[in-house]
C-alpha cells in the first residue's frame, strides 16, 4: 500500500503528498504516479504539497522529475500549495524548480491544468506554454 | 551625578528616537498594494539591501496566500542604482512569488538600468519587463484577459467634488 494516495478524477491524478514522506516513498510515487499515467493515459497531474513544511533538495529534484518524466508521457504537471516559507527556503537552496507549473492552492492549479491540456490537445508544437490565455 | 542622570536621559531618549523611527522606516518600505483583483504591486523605493528583500519577500508571500493574486508588479522606479545584489534580491523574489503560482513583471527600468543590467551581464531572462507601471498593468490585464475601454462622455465628469455638492 503506497504511503502518497493519488486519486484519479477524469483524466487528472491527484497526489497529496503527506507531512512525513521520506526519500524511499518519494521515489515510490514518482513510479507510481509515471506508471499510472502509462496506463490510464491521463492528461494532467497535480502534486498537493500543502502539507510539507519543507521541501529539501532531494524532494525538489523529485518534483521536477515527476514534472518531466509526465511531460514525456504527454501529461501536464502542476504543483500546488507551497508555502510561503517553503518558497523562500526553495529560492535559498537555488531550487527554482524552473520548468514545473506552480498554483496556489489545488482549485487554481486545476483551472490552470485545464488550460494546459486544451492548448496541449489543440497541438501546440512550440513547447513554449507560457502564455496564459487560452 | 545629576549631569551624569541627564545625560543617560538623554542618551536614552535619543535611542528611543532612533528605534522610532527605524520601525517608521520598516512600515513605509514594503507595502504591498492590491491594485486590482488577481494584480499585487511592490513600488520598491530606496537601496534594496538582504536584511529589506527578506522583509519585503515575506510581506508579499503572504500577501499573495492571502489574496490569491496571480500576478505581482515589482515596481523599481524608485531604486537608484542597480547592482548584482540588488539584481540577485529581485530575481529570489520573482522565483518565490513563481512558486505560489504568481507571475511577476518588473516594471520602473530606465534605459540606464538596462545598459547596467546589460554589461553585467544580467539579461533577466525569464523575467517579464516593461519601463512604466501602466505599461505592466496593461500587460496584466491582458494576461487576466480584462479590457479597460475609454467611454466618450464620461471624462468630464469630475472626480473630486461629485459627493460633496448634494
Amino acid at each position: 500500500m503506497p504511503r502518497v494516495p493519488v486519486i484519479r478524477v477524469g483524466n487528472v491524478l491527484i497526489a497529496s503528498v503527506q507531512e512525513d514522506v521520506n526519500d524511499r516513498e518519494a521515489t515510490d510515487l514518482q513510479d507510481e504516479l509515471l506508471q499510472l499515467l502509462e496506463r490510464t493515459g491521463a492528461m494532467g497531474v497535480i502534486l498537493d504539497v500543502s502539507l510539507l513544511q519543507l521541501i529539501d533538495s532531494f524532494l525538489g529534484r523529485m518534483l521536477r522529475e515527476i514534472a518531466v518524466g509526465a511531460r514525456l508521457l504527454g501529461a501536464q504537471t502542476v504543483v500546488v500549495g507551497i508555502q510561503p516559507a517553503v518558497a523562500v527556503t526553495l529560492v535559498e537552496l537555488g531550487l527554482e524548480l524552473t520548468g514545473v507549473r506552480t498554483a496556489l492552492d489545488s482549485e487554481k492549479g486545476l483551472r490552470l491544468l485545464h488550460r494546459l491540456m486544451t492548448h496541449t490537445r489543440a497541438g501546440n508544437w512550440s513547447g513554449n506554454e507560457r502564455s496564459r490565455k487560452d | 551625578m545629576s549631569a551624569s542622570n541627564d545625560a543617560m536621559r538623554a542618551s536614552e531618549r535619543q535611542s528611543r528616537t532612533i528605534e522610532e523611527q527605524r520601525q517608521t522606516i520598516l512600515e513605509l518600505q514594503t507595502p504591498v498594494i492590491q491594485v486590482w483583483d488577481g494584480i499585487l504591486a511592490l513600488p520598491i523605493v530606496g537601496s534594496v539591501d538582504t536584511a529589506r528583500s527578506q522583509e519585503m519577500n515575506e510581506a508579499l508571500l503572504q500577501k499573495i496566500v492571502d489574496t490569491g493574486a496571480e500576478i505581482v508588479i515589482l515596481d523599481i522606479t524608485g531604486v537608484p542604482v542597480i547592482d548584482t545584489a540588488v539584481a540577485k534580491h529581485l530575481l529570489e523574489t520573482v522565483s518565490a512569488s513563481r512558486l505560489l503560482g504568481a507571475d511577476v513583471l518588473i516594471v520602473g527600468l530606465s534605459a540606464r538600468m538596462a545598459m547596467t543590467l546589460v554589461h553585467l551581464g544580467l539579461d533577466l531572462s525569464g523575467v517579464l519587463t516593461r519601463t512604466t507601471m501602466a505599461k505592466g498593468l496593461q500587460l496584466a490585464f491582458a494576461r487576466l484577459g480584462l479590457e479597460v475601454v475609454h467611454r466618450r462622455g464620461a471624462a468630464s465628469v469630475s472626480l473630486a467634488t461629485d459627493d460633496l455638492e448634494v
